[in-house]
């Protein structure tokens, strides 16, 4: 099949990848980028697992086809601590809402893309955000929480 | 020893978990993240029927792809027949485990049961050279429910079925007192039939390994397995291998177990070093999740049978019980789970006179293994709702019925091991107290459309799975040249928090500061045979082993530094990593680090050792719902659910209710949505997350786990098992909840829109 080059801008840097058209975006980024962050736990767009965020959107990468990501603004879970966590993943340690650990990447990208957007947001929108993240671990309710904390520091911090 | 002291530095904290940074950034490693050079990618030839023969099959073809590296199949792997569960390599020496399996076999047992696998340089490549793989199918007749599999007609599915027509293993019987003469003697005798069904762990990361076969034949397998070591014991048995040329490791992380791993990961495992020793590469199997869903343990559905007789005074007198599982295809823990579910359902209350008569069925169906629980929930459904009815009956409140039958300390029962403690009356106070008890019965208006119910139910559980299992662990307490801790544990970390768990039980016992404690885990190659981790038992099991192995560390630690202050080991203490003299005045103290520098320039390691049979223990644990039922649809909303549990002793408190809260979300989707239904096929019809309707955020009530703390006196500074515990009452509580509200009682689950709405109707109707 013949190759493309994909360019974008992966966690804020250039990046060029050659890519097949029938390419997953989940699957450029795990397998040929080697960002192996974003999980796969289904492929079919029903766990979430695979959740990035593109063009400030939060998206289910196994749905994307890879060159639908020409010219996005792409953000995985690699690209989410700066020189310290995010406050969203500080919320989640701090709150004891990572187990297993399998969907939490595509829970902090839903929650970020959340917070990005909406810094105020109530238990419902919350859930709602969260609802297409299986996570069979915790019932979701430190996640949630945790949510809910991470909301209230970036408020403060303004 | 440890559990009679109070005053602790780590344990007891919720201390942040060790894996949490890595998993939210996203570097931490699972099987299905594993890349090796040269690897290969496999995919599995799966059968379209429920039970065939196959007459011939043809991989030339495949073999010819341009790409394809190996082809396996039942001609060109071991005949040597296994069982992919950890059972074969535990079972209790006065019973034989059942093997019933090879890598590939020339008989398939039910839709998707493995035919062939390929190994490529691409998924791509190997999922197309599955379709020139030719195969000749004979149909054979199937069965897929447990009671008509043991009729006379039914098809045998395996041969050599000692106890009856498909029955795999022993029959399990328990036998306390007289039921018939108990059931005389009763005023009221309640008798009823449930029906259960099959549940999936779903847990996040399907079933994954990569097999790694060396030229000198050494196998080294990177799995989600629960159980490194038993896995390794039974690569050994399926190849031929000798268990010291084998190494079996998680990566370090394992998304998700829930019981569907306890052994090999279905047939990741032996499929990925089966192709890696035809390919002589490294190969990669993960299961997509329609395969996890189809060819990977379940829960067992079934039946239970549950006879009541109590006095008019609410005291329970005899419990005839009765269950008939269905395993599936082939055996895995289907004689263990019917062993948990008599066993447990018999020993929440305290009746004189019990007896359990339980097996599993072979059917063509997925196989049915291990699942968080293992039988109890099973079991609990059919008690709890049949208690339910007797306080009706009785006109007494369900919680006070409860209370006046529920076991106490000394009391006798069936199990080998003493009832050692117990905080269900105050794990039932609690519950109440939270859900609002004292509503109940005053939550609706005549004449409303949506109608509200409170429901109670109680259960028990294990710590570990001795006497069900063969139980042991070992550990290592290694002190290092500069103080610092390693210990060194078989089990993995699943997702339980263990590697953090189990070193703050090292540090306490220790005197040292936690942060200098680390922990090497899930891998046969750096740690001692350890069983691993399912029935709830790592906290409890190789906590017991590391505190013994962390409690050999600082003896010998103390004996060094006597010598060095010049004071008798006995008057020694450590605290927050230093040496002192807890008894007199003696203001004299040294610090581990300087011990173990000191020691070291003069040739010596402090190294524990921790080698322990775990005893067990119960958990106690009280589940109550608030559900309200929309009577035109039949849709059950759970608005609250409350799972109070007696954990012994939260070491870490944070991590206990996260594994309730988990529990009850699953509890709550066995008891409203999941279920896998079959068509008349033999074909699974729920096979993705979107048609198995598991609950989301979205579905979740309001939850609250209540912790409560009975210090067990056999467990790691009073600790017990808490990892299943959070789902084994909670369908029944539900369904109390629902006859609550509607007056309709259900003895078949999941309480779906359609069944509620049916029974509603025809409630109406009569
Ligand atoms: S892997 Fe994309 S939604 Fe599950
Ligand atoms: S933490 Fe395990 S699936 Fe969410």
């Amino acid at each position: 099949m013949s190759l493309k080059m994909l360019k974008f801008t992966l966690n804020g840097e250039p990046m060029e990848v050659p890519v097949s058209p029938s390419d997953m975006l989940v699957d450029v980024l795990r397998d040929k980028l080697e960002l192996t962050g974003t999980k796969k736990g289904c492929g079919e767009g029903e766990c979430g697992a695979c959740t990035v965020i593109m063009n400030g959107k939060a998206v289910a990468s196994c749905l994307v086809p890879a060159l639908k990501a020409m010219g996005a603004e792409v953000e995985t879970v690699e690209g989410v601590a700066k020189e310290k966590a995010h406050p969203v993943q500080e919320a989640f340690m701090d709150l004891g809402a990572v187990q297993c650990g399998f969907c939490i990447p595509g829970m902090i990208m839903s929650s970020k893309a959340l917070l990005d957007e909406n810094p105020k947001p109530s238990k419902e929108e919350i859930r709602e955000a969260i609802s297409g993240n299986i996570c069979r671990c915790t019932g979701y309710v430190k996640i949630e929480k945790a949510v809910e904390a991470a909301a209230q520091k970036l408020q403060e911090r303004g | 020893m440890s559990a009679d002291k109070i005053d602790f530095d780590i344990v007891g904290k919720s201390v942040r978990r060790r894996d949490a940074f890595e998993k939210v950034t996203g570097e931490a490693v699972f099987s299905t993240d594993v890349k090796l050079p040269g690897m290969l990618y496999a995919k599995v030839l799966r059968s379209p029927y429920p039970h065939a023969k196959i007459k011939k099959i043809d991989i030339s073809k495949a073999e010819q792809l341009p790409g394809v590296k190996a082809v396996a199949y039942y001609g060109n792997t071991p005949r040597i027949k296994f069982n992919t569960s950890a059972t074969m390599t535990f079972t209790v020496p006065h019973l034989e485990p059942v093997l019933d399996q090879y890598v590939f076999d020339d008989i398939v047992r039910y839709v998707g049961d493995e035919v062939a696998a390929v190994a490529a340089v691409s998924e791509e490549i190997a999922q197309q050279a599955l379709k020139l793989i030719e195969v000749e199918y004979e149909e054979l007749p199937a069965v897929y429910d447990p009671l008509e599999a043991m009729k006379e007609e039914a098809p045998h599915i395996h041969t050599g079925c000692k106890e009856g027509k498909n029955i795999p293993g022993d029959i399990v019987k328990i036998d306390m007192g007289d039921v018939e003469q108990g059931f005389a003697e009763s005023d009221l005798v309640i008798e009823e039939m449930f029906k259960v069904p099959v549940q999936k762990q779903v847990q996040m990361e399907t079933q994954a390994a990569v097999a790694q076969v060396s030229r000198e034949g050494d196998i080294t397998v990177w799995s989600t397995t629960q159980t490194p070591h038993p896995t390794r014991m039974i690569l050994s048995r399926a190849f031929g291998v000798p268990h010291s040329k084998i190494r079996v490791l998680n990566p370090p992380y394992v998304g998700g177990g829930f019981g569907v791993r306890i052994g090999c990961s279905a047939k990741a495992e032996p499929i990925a070093v089966a192709l890696a020793m035809l390919a002589k590469r490294p190969v990669k199997v993960v299961y997509t999740r329609e395969e996890d869903f189809i060819a990977s343990d379940t829960r067992h559905g079934g039946y239970v049978w549950a006879k009541l007789g109590v006095k008019k005074d609410g005291t329970f007198h005899a419990l005839d019980l009765k269950g008939v599982l269905n395993a599936g295809a082939y055996c895995s823990f289907s004689c263990e789970t019917p062993g948990v579910l008599g066993a447990m359902t018999l020993s929440v209350y305290r009746i004189p006179h019990q007896k359990y008569f339980g097996h599993s069925v072979y059917t063509n169906t997925t196989p049915a293994g291990a699942m968080r629980g293992f039988g109890n929930p099973q079991g609990i459904f059919a008690l709890e709702s049949v208690v339910d009815m007797v306080a009706e009956k009785l006109n007494i409140d369900p919680l006070e019925l409860r209370l006046k039958n529920i076991m106490q300390v000394g009391d006798p029962w069936c199990l080998p091991y003493p009832c050692g403690a117990t905080g269900m009356a105050e794990c039932i106070e609690k519950g109440a107290k939270s859900i609002g008890w004292d509503r109940r019965g005053k939550l609706n208006k005549p004449g409303a459309t949506k109608v509200r119910g409170i429901g109670v139910a109680i259960g028990s559980h294990v710590s570990n799975s001795w006497p069900f299992c063969v139980d042991y662990d070992n550990a290592y307490v290694t002190i290092q040249q500069d103080g610092s801790v390693q210990v060194a544990c078989g089990v993995p970390d699943i997702g339980t928090g263990t590697t953090t768990t189990l070193p703050q039980l090292a540090a306490e016992e220790l005197g040292v500061r936690f942060d200098m404690v680390n922990m090497t885990f899930g891998d046969t190659a750096s740690t001692p045979f350890d069983i691993g981790s399912h029935a709830s038992r790592t906290l409890y099991a190789a906590g017991t082993a590391v505190v013994a192995a962390a409690k050999d560390a600082k003896q010998q630690v103390l004996e060094y530094a006597a010598d060095l202050l010049d004071v008798s080991a006995e008057k020694l203490d450590m605290k927050d990593s230093e040496v002192f003299v807890a008894q007199g005045s003696d203001e004299k103290r040294i610090s581990l680090k300087e011990i173990a520098y000191h020691a070291h320039l003069r040739n010596k390691q402090f190294i524990g050792v921790g080698r322990i049979v775990p005893p067990n223990s119960p958990t106690w644990e009280a589940h109550f719902a608030e559900v309200e039922v929309d009577l035109q649809t039949g849709q059950v909303k759970v608005i609250k659910l409350v799972g109070a549990h007696d954990v012994g002793k939260a070491i870490n408190p944070a991590i206990c209710e996260g594994q309730i809260e988990g529990g009850l979300a699953m509890g709550l989707g066995y008891a409203l949505s999941e279920e896998i239904r079959y068509n008349d096929k033999g074909k699974q019809q729920n096979k993705s997350i979107s048609t198995y309707f598991l609950p989301t955020a979205e579905d979740m009530p309001e939850v609250e786990a209540i912790l409560v703390e009975s210090n067990d006196p056999s467990g790691p500074f009073g600790a017990k098992g808490v990892g299943e515990t959070g789902l084994v009452p909670t369908a029944p509580a539900i369904a109390n909840a629902v006859y609550n509200a509607t007056g309709i009682r259900f003895t078949e689950i999941p309480l779906t829109e359609e069944r509620v709405f049916f029974a509603l109707r025809n409630n109406k109707k009569s």
